[in-house]
């Protein structure tokens, strides 16, 4: 009975020493998987984002903007007819609608700068540049749908400030109301949880003219695969007849109609 | 007893070691300290020409095969459209592109591939080298130590599909999955030719060479080659965005001459 006893907690204590050790493998391969290959010249990187990430369903906290008092309903109404625009001719669409396109996001880490790109024609790389710590002059920098971006290291959050928006091209309209203007200041804090299963994006926008506080929504992109292979992007054609013909469509009425 | 949990331990440690070694050589792809290509790039006119044609002037003629010869007669038969001959006034503005900001010859990263007078600024990431040309689009070269997929699952596209690694400090890339067009020199890609680049940047960290060798016996009698050299940005610089607007009309036409004095 003694020596029966003695070989099952012999066999207990090999089990959860595997356990252990297996547990020790789990655990330092998540810790690989998020951690950053190079530091940056003079910033200590403490994760690294690189990976293809994409929102799913339960994916945004965004709650209504709280407009300032200037904005007037035809202000609105400007931005949304600039961004039927901009979706017709295949414009550059920028921010914010960069970060929600609807396909996943490339982030990739380099030691001079945070590059996200899109599986979208019609979105231009974005560049957060970790190497400066100041924004290009406004007599220098030509404004953009994406804006100047700079970004640092605090602990394990990349935060990234950006300016130098057009107010007029691509999507101006952000999520839960409000729009981009020339005057917008974006600042957005980039930080992986769950092993680096998950990247928490928090972006605030303040500016004066629209906000009547600075506007703060949270995204939660998964982690894609590495093997993932996106396909080609979509071809916008903005001489595609059949395609203006669908966009000009009007609803025919306000109201729901069901079926009988 | 105590031997064997030790034994199990020892098993862990190894593991994670071997974990560990594995990351260093084969799972986890370090970018060279040496490696110095990520910045931003701009083409030089290395022979004075002080044209775009010019640009590419110095590059030996393709050696092609009839194939080949024939593909790239046939894109030329396509794409050549009579001019008028007929010389503007000053100040007469006149169409000169039909359809602007619509050109699908730079879709998906082409101009990765061979840059134009635009910068591009190339980003050393953990898996993967991402080159983006400031007009449209971006490239992809996998650096994870991955092979070339097999053809019947690759999307032909204007950048293909590039695998490479580091010789040395220097990124040597193979890249397949080209769509069929014409290669400066007078020379023609499929999606099975192969294209090889190497990135080489100079001592002093102030110039990119990239050169380039295509291979395929069905379009070249021998390898054609020749090589793209690159400036770097000064610090500060960031990445342009190329706007257009398909619905102004200043886009369809020419940049109207001035009257002369």
């Amino acid at each position: 009975v003694l020596r029966s006893l003695v070989r099952k907690l012999r066999g207990i204590l090999v089990r959860r020493s595997m356990i252990y050790a297996m547990s020790a493998l789990l655990a330092a391969s998540a810790a690989w998987a998020a951690s950053s290959p190079t530091t940056a010249p003079g910033e200590t990187s403490k994760s690294d984002l690189s990976g293809y990430w994409e929102l799913a369903v339960d994916s945004r906290q965004v709650p209504a903007a709280k407009l300032s008092p200037n904005v007037t309903p035809a202000d609105i109404a400007s931005h949304a007819e600039g961004d039927e625009h901009a979706i017709r001719w295949c414009n550059l669409l920028g921010l914010p609608w960069q970060m929600d396109s609807g396909r996943p996001l490339s982030i990739r880490q380099g030691r001079h700068e945070v590059l996200i790109v899109s599986e979208v024609q019609e979105l231009t790389p974005r560049h957060l540049y970790l190497d400066r710590s100041k924004h290009i002059g406004s007599a220098d920098f030509d404004a953009s749908t994406v804006g100047d971006s700079i970004a640092h290291w605090e602990a394990d959050t990349l935060v990234a400030d950006s300016v130098g928006f057009s107010g007029t091209r691509g999507i101006t309209q952000i999520p839960g109301g409000g729009y981009r203007t020339e005057n917008s200041h974006l600042v957005e804090r980039f930080r992986l949880a769950e092993q680096g299963a998950v990247l928490n994006v928090t972006s605030t926008w303040t500016d004066q003219g629209v906000f009547a506080v600075p506007h703060t929504y949270q995204y939660r992109y998964y982690r894609l695969p590495e093997t993932y292979e996106p396909p080609p992007a979509a071809d916008c054609n903005p001489y595609d007849e059949e395609r203006t013909r669908f966009l000009a469509r009007k609803p025919a009425s306000d109201k729901v109609s069901h079926a009988q | 007893m105590r031997s064997k949990v030790t034994a199990a331990m020892t098993l862990a440690a190894l593991a994670s070691s071997a974990l560990s070694q594995g990351q260093e050589t084969k799972a986890a792809p370090q970018t060279p300290a040496s490696s110095r290509i990520e910045g931003d790039w701009v083409r030089e006119d290395v022979n004075g020409s002080g044209s775009f044609e010019g640009l590419d002037g110095g590059i030996a003629r393709a050696q092609l095969t009839p194939a080949g010869e024939s593909a790239r007669a046939a894109m030329k038969r396509r794409t050549l459209a009579p001019l008028s001959g007929v010389p503007h006034k000053a100040g007469e503005a006149y169409v000169v592109v039909d359809q602007p900001c619509y050109l699908p010859i730079f879709f998906g990263g082409a101009l990765g591939v061979n840059p134009d007078s635009a910068a591009i600024h190339i980003v050393e990431s953990k898996f993967q080298v991402v080159i983006v040309p400031e007009r449209q689009g971006y490239r992809v070269i996998h650096v994870d130590g991955r092979s070339q997929p097999d053809s019947t699952h690759l999307t032909p596209s204007n950048s293909g599909y590039g695998v490479g690694h580091y010789d040395q400090g220097t990124l040597v890339s193979d890249t397949v999955g080209l769509k069929a067009g014409p290669v400066p020199g007078g020379g023609w890609r499929t999606p099975e030719t192969h294209l090889t680049e190497r990135f080489e940047v100079s001592a002093d960290g102030q110039h990119l060479t990239i050169h380039y060798t295509y291979s395929d016996p069905k379009i070249y009698l021998s390898p054609h080659s020749y090589q793209y050299t690159f400036e770097r940005l000064r610090a500060g610089s960031y990445a342009l965005e190329d706007w257009c607007d398909a619905s102004d009309p200043k886009e369809r036409n020419s940049v109207v001459p001035q009257a002369q004095q």
